[in-house]
Parts: C-alpha cells; sequence; structure tokens
C-alpha cells in the first residue's frame, strides 16, 4: 500500500533526489503478538505525513521501526538511500526523533541537555547553536534552569530543539501535542510548519486531528497494524474527515484504496 | 533435517544412550575392580565424571550456538542453544547429586571444595541465570538475546574460574584424596569410565535432538496460531 | 577516532555530572561500606579469630555487594524521561555507551573501594603492608572487571520484570576469579609477603579485567539494541 500519489512539484522532487524515506513491508511481532502488519511508507523532500489511529494500532511501533529505534521482524528502511542497519550508525545523523517523552536528563540544565546531545552528533558549533536554538522555543531564560524544575510545556519545547539541534532530514514525531499548553503548542505548530515549508520530511502520528490536517501533505489512518487509508492532505476538510476516520476505525469503510478515494469534501 | 527424521534419530540415539547407560551399570557392579581406598562406593565416579563432562559439553554447544545465533539471529539458532541448554543442566544436576553422596560415605563429608564439583555447581548457577532472564522480560525475543550474552559470557568467564578454582584447592589441602578416582586408573577402569562418557554423550546428543525437534514444532504452532488469529 | 573518544567523554562527564548532583548512588554505597564494616567487626569473636585474618576477604565482598547496589542502578538515572532511548538514537557506537558507562562505574566503585579498605584498616587495625601501590593497583584491577560485568548485565537486569534482584545471580559465579585473585592478593601484600608473590594474582586480575571489558564492549549492543 503506497502512501497515496504525490502532487507535481514533490513529484519533480522526488525525481531529482530520490525518496527521503522508504519504507517496505514493516512487520513487527512481539512474540505471539503482531503489532506492525506489512505497511509501506514513501516519504521525500517537503512531505509531512501524519499519521492517525486508535490506540494499540502499532503506530509507536512502526515510528521505532521508522527511525531505526526498533529491529522490524521484516522489511526495510532506508533513508536517503542508506539501509537502517546495527552495523553503521551514520545514517543516525539524518534522523530526529521526538516522543511524548523527552529523552531528557532531569538532572542537568537545559543548555547541559543540548550540549550533551550536540557532543554525540559531533556537532562543533555548539556555543553558538545552542542559544539560537533555545531561543528559537522560547526558552533562552530558561538555558540554565535544571530539568527537573521546567513545566511539561517547556520540556517538550526543550525536547523539540533537542530532536532537531542536529537539522536531521527526516523528523519523526510519537503524540507531540500530548499534554502541552497553548504557548507550547503554538511553538510546536511554527517550528513543525517552518519544517515543512523548509522542506525537511516529517512523519508525526498523533491523535491531535486539527492539527495534524493543517500541517500535513499526507495522511494516513493506521488499524490493527495496517494503513487503513492514505490519502492528500489538501482534499479533506476538518469535519468531514473526523466522520471519516470514524468510519474508518470501525472498519466500515477502508479497503486498501489510496490516493484521491476517501471522504466526501463538503464545502 | 526434517522435524519427523530428527525425532526420530533424537529417539534412536536416546535409547542407544540408555542401552549404553546400562551397559555401564553392569560393567561398574560387575565387572569393573573394585578401588583399593575407598570400596564399593567409589563406583558412582563412573556416572559421576561423564556427566560433569556432558554438561560442559552442552554448555559449550549452548554458548557456541547463542554466539551464532546473535550474529545470525537464525531462530534454529537459538532453540538448539536453549535445548543444549536444558540437557546441560539435567547433567550437571546429576554430577551435583552424586557427588555430595559419595563424599558422605567415602569420606564422611556431603561437601568437599573439589575444583571439579565446585566449578560444576558455578556452571549450574549459569544455566540457572540463563532460564531466568529467559523467562523474565516482556517480549520473548529479548529473552533470547539477553540468555545469549549470558551463555557467552559464561563460556568465557568459565576458564578463568577452572584456573582460580585449582589454583585456590592447590593452597588448602584437603582432608580429602586429591584424585577421587585414586591414585592410578587400571585398564578395566579405564574402559567403563570411555564407555560411560560415550555412552552419556550419546544420550545427551539424542536428548538434545528430541528437544530440538519438540522446540522447532512449538514455534511452528504459535506461528500457525499468530496466522490464524491476523 | 576524536568522534568516539568525545562521545565517550560526554557520556562519561554526564554520568559522573548527575552522580555529583544527585549524590544518590556515592552515598548509599559509602554508608553501606562503614556499615558492613561495623556489623563484621560485630561478627567475629575476637576469641577465636583474629580480624587480620579474615579482613581481606570481608573487604572484597564490602566492595562486591556495596558495588552491586551503585552498578545495578546505572540504567535508573537514564529511565526517567526515556533519556535512554535518546541516547541509542544518537550516531554514538553501542560499545562507546558501554565504555562510557563502565569508567563511570569504575571511577565510582574504586573510590568506594578506597573507602572500604580505610574503613576496615581502621576497624581491624590493620597495616598497610608491603606495598600501598600494589594494594592499590590489585583494588583498581579487581573493581574493573567487576564493573565491565555489572554493567553489561545491569542493562540485562533491567530490561527484565525481575530487575536488580536479578543482578547478583547472573554476575557471582563471574566473580570467583575475581575473589580468589584479588582477596588473595590483598591478604598476602596486608601480611607483609612480597610484591613477587602476587604477581600471579595481578596478571590474572588484569586478564580478567580485560575479558570481561572486551566481552562487554562486543555483547552491550545486542543487550539494548530493540
Amino acid at each position: 500500500m503506497e502512501a497515496g500519489p504525490a502532487g507535481p512539484a514533490a513529484r519533480a522532487a522526488q525525481r531529482d533526489a530520490g525518496p527521503v524515506l522508504e519504507a517496505r513491508g514493516l512487520v513487527r511481532e512481539y512474540g505471539p503478538v503482531l503489532a506492525v502488519d506489512g505497511i509501506d511508507v514513501v516519504l521525500g523532500e517537503g512531505e509531512f505525513l501524519a499519521v492517525f489511529g486508535p490506540n494499540g494500532a502499532g503506530k509507536s511501533s512502526l515510528l521505532a521501526m521508522l527511525g531505526g529505534a526498533l529491529r522490524p521482524t521484516r522489511g526495510s528502511v532506508r533513508v536517503r538511500g542508506t539501509l537502517l542497519d546495527a552495523g553503521d550508525d551514520g545514517w543516525r545523523h539524518r534522523i530526529g526523533a521526538l516522543s511524548h517523552q523527552g529523552f531528557l536528563y532531569l538532572q542537568l540544565t537545559a543548555e547541559e541537555n543540548l550540549r550533551f546531545y550536540g557532543r554525540l552528533f559531533g556537532l562543533r558549533d555548539l556555543d553558538e547553536r545552542i542559544p539560537a536554538r533555545l531561543e528559537r522555543v522560547g526558552l533562552a531564560a530558561r538555558a540554565r534552569t535544571r530539568v527537573r524544575e521546567l513545566s511539561h510545556g517547556m520540556r517538550q519545547r526543550l525536547a523539540l530543539a533537542r530532536a532537531l539541534l542536529h537539522d536531521p532530514d527526516l523528523v519523526l514525531l510519537d503524540e507531540p501535542y500530548t499534554g502541552l499548553d497553548p504557548s507550547a503548542s503554538a511553538v510546536l505548530r511554527d517550528v513543525l510548519t517552518e519544517l515543512r515549508d523548509g522542506r525537511r520530511t516529517v512523519v508525526m502520528v498523533t491523535h491531535d486531528l486539527g492539527s495534524g490536517l493543517e500541517l500535513a501533505t499526507r495522511v494516513a489512518i493506521q488499524v490493527d497494524g495496517r494503513f487503513g487509508w492514505t490519502g492528500e492532505a489538501s482534499a479533506l476538510s476538518r469535519a468531514g474527515f473526523e466522520r471519516f476516520y470514524h468510519e474508518v476505525v470501525e472498519g466500515r469503510v477502508g479497503a486498501e484504496g489510496s490516493g484521491a478515494g476517501g471522504p466526501e469534501v463538503p464545502s | 533435517m526434517q522435524v519427523k527424521g530428527m525425532r526420530r534419530a533424537g529417539a534412536a540415539l536416546a535409547v542407544l544412550g540408555l542401552l549404553g547407560l546400562m551397559l555401564v551399570y553392569w560393567m561398574s557392579f560387575f565387572w569393573v575392580s573394585t578401588e583399593a581406598t575407598q570400596g564399593i562406593v567409589q563406583r558412582i565416579f563412573y556416572v559421576h565424571v561423564p556427566a560433569a563432562w556432558t554438561s560442559f559439553l552442552a554448555f559449550g554447544l549452548c554458548a557456541l550456538t547463542s554466539g551464532m545465533y546473535l550474529w545470525l539471529r537464525d531462530e534454529r539458532l537459538d532453540r538448539a542453544a536453549l535445548s543444549a541448554a536444558e540437557g546441560g543442566m539435567v547433567f550437571a544436576t546429576i554430577m551435583l547429586t552424586t557427588g555430595p553422596l559419595w563424599g558422605k560415605i567415602a569420606w564422611g563429608t556431603y561437601w568437599t571444595w573439589e575444583p571439579r564439583l565446585t566449578l560444576t555447581l558455578l556452571l549450574w548457577f549459569i544455566f540457572l541465570g540463563y532460564f531466568m532472564v529467559r523467562g523474565s522480560t516482556e517480549d520473548p525475543g529479548k529473552g533470547k538475546r539477553f540468555a545469549a550474552v549470558v551463555a557467552i559470557v559464561g563460556a568465557l568467564e568459565i576458564p578463568f574460574i577452572h584456573l582460580s578454582v585449582i589454583w585456590f584447592r592447590s593452597l588448602h589441602p584437603q582432608p580429602v584424596v586429591v584424585r577421587p578416582e585414586g591414585p592410578t586408573l587400571p585398564g578395566d577402569m579405564f574402559t567403563t569410565l570411555m564407555t560411560s562418557l560415550g555412552s552419556f554423550t550419546v544420550l545427551f546428543v539424542g536428548l538434545f535432538l528430541l528437544r530440538y525437534a519438540l522446540e522447532g514444532l512449538r514455534s511452528e504452532l504459535d506461528a500457525r496460531a499468530r496466522r490464524a488469529a491476523a | 577516532m576524536s568522534t568516539y573518544l568525545t562521545q565517550v567523554r560526554a557520556i562519561l562527564w554526564k554520568d559522573l555530572l548527575i552522580e555529583l548532583r544527585t549524590r544518590e548512588r556515592v552515598l548509599a554505597m559509602g554508608a553501606f561500606a562503614v556499615l558492613s564494616a561495623v556489623l563484621f567487626d560485630y561478627s567475629i569473636d575476637r576469641a577465636l579469630v583474629a580480624p587480620q585474618d579474615v579482613a581481606a576477604g570481608l573487604i572484597w565482598m564490602t566492595i562486591v555487594f556495596g558495588g552491586l547496589l551503585g552498578v545495578g542502578r546505572t540504567f535508573h538515572l537514564e529511565g526517567e524521561d526515556g533519556a535512554f532511548r535518546g541516547l541509542l538514537m544518537s550516531p554514538t557506537p553501542k560499545d562507546a555507551v558501554f565504555l562510557a558507562k563502565t569508567l563511570a562505574n569504575f571511577t565510582l566503585l574504586y573510590v568506594v573501594s578506597l573507602l572500604v579498605l580505610g574503613v576496615f584498616m581502621l576497624f581491624f587495625d590493620l597495616e598497610l603492608g608491603t606495598s600501598p601501590a600494589t594494594l592499590v593497583l590489585a583494588l583498581a584491577l579487581g573493581s574493573l572487571g567487576f564493573v565491565a560485568l555489572g554493567t553489561l548485565f545491569a542493562a540485562v537486569s533491567s530490561g527484565t520484570r525481575l530487575g536488580e534482584t536479578l543482578l547478583p545471580i547472573l554476575v557471582f559465579p563471574l566473580l570467583v576469579p575475581m575473589i580468589v585473585y584479588g582477596a588473595g592478593a590483598t591478604a598476602r601484600l596486608l601480611a607483609d609477603r612480597p610484591v613477587a608473590e602476587v604477581a600471579g594474582h595481578l596478571r590474572m586480575l588484569g586478564a580478567f579485567a580485560l575479558v570481561a571489558v572486551a566481552a562487554g564492549s562486543v555483547l552491550f549492543r545486542f543487550v539494548v539494541e530493540d
């Protein structure tokens, strides 16, 4: 199940650069449990895929596999042509990830956290880069504050700065909006819009249909380890989509369709 | 190798091994001469020592297949490691129960810090760790990898443990005979020992094949159940 | 190569910094060391046994138990905000992560082991013996091997339902060489035996440490990957 035909501009970009992310036949088993049952994802530069779906659909496992944090039981993932393989870690420079956990050390300050990650990624210009990134997420005043003293919204903003510190080609977000206060949400939306307009590639798993639709270029609904439906985001309206989403999840719609087939666009 | 063929081979070898053991029992009770110092109880030696040897053979096989499993990720290698570990633990248990029995009757103490006995005891605990780790993870795949690591590290350390235990023993003379088989090993005792060694090994290989085949069937069953549920 | 060293240094520094700020492990291990010495002291009937005779063994056992306390928690500080996941997703090679964590644990344990030595010398009225330098070296080599195995198996046990309680079962059988040669060397040095007598011990401790660190470096990735 390909994730839908791309629009003309994106198609041109793909012809030139090759896909940023190419995942084929992803399957993940946890012993007797089948979490992901055959999913393909192919994305070029500037594409933003929003993945919706109920809990237990295997979305987090899918995202983890796309990011090389989880080994697929079957299938392969390539980022800019390089196979995600335990052997050589070079491809890890290309991927940035954010989940509802921040991957932060609570005992260290915001600045120390970023400096730590910066050194792991071999970045040289940390003295300039870190203040700039903290500024971008509105945490410049908190550089010296320990993470355990930051609110959840601030932690998520810091985590976002950490995920993007090394300017990855592929950004993976697992339910980033969860529990965010309005100012943090706004920062997140700003940064994500910037990513998309800057031709970075993003995959975001979210329950927030509104934000997802607003930012995405492509949409997928994952149910029981498969993509029940995929399509272009531009053709969808919020209201119509919400109804359609419930129908797909409850199994009334969603043969292995792709492309333009989808909800009616009322307005 | 096909499962059915393996089960037949395994059963055949196990039966052969048991027959060999029966021969060994006959030999050790009726044929071989009595050892001068210890008397009749020394005959336990013909079971005790080969059991230890087999448990170490099994562990070596377990560690080897574990290493290959981590490298190649073939589930069959993991099944082989599991089967070897089970067999190994059984034989180690036999050695550890016959040892104290022998010790009590021959020398008056249940436990001596004899190097082989100590080493086998530690091996038994490494096996224990192997199984505990295997069974205590949420994700079974992780458990298999953890267990493989336990087996490999254990195998790497066994030489050190062996050397240290022997060296330690050499400093502290025990009130028991250093060589439990007696000062020399005459011909008929050697024959009996070798026959026993051979029988135990054959028995182990037979049990190993049976267990391996069983585990293969079990994973096939799991795979079918998963497919049916999907 | 320099990236590798930078990464190892970064992780090592991070672990030590966190330990400096929380002090949870070093306090637990230090208190344990002193209190153990007290209990051991009371457990010896001086009419029957001279404390000096058993001191070496008790010192090493205290180091082992205290060490388990600290090493078992190695991966806890990573767990709070899922930070370990972030570390694993960085381009740091897994053996670099292992080496850094082992070195951090070693620093912690070595300091505690010197404390243990000092406390036992105080309570049990021991002399430094033939060569304090050799004694300190023996402690270092023993601690290194112990910590390497402990760090590897701490990663294993944190991934199981049983957690840290599994750690002694996995590690103790493998520590026999360390205890035999380490306590043996310590006993001899404390009893004023010549250094030449413990050369073999030190060689074995060194080889043990080498194998433990090498095995851990190679196998760590299989433990932490998913």
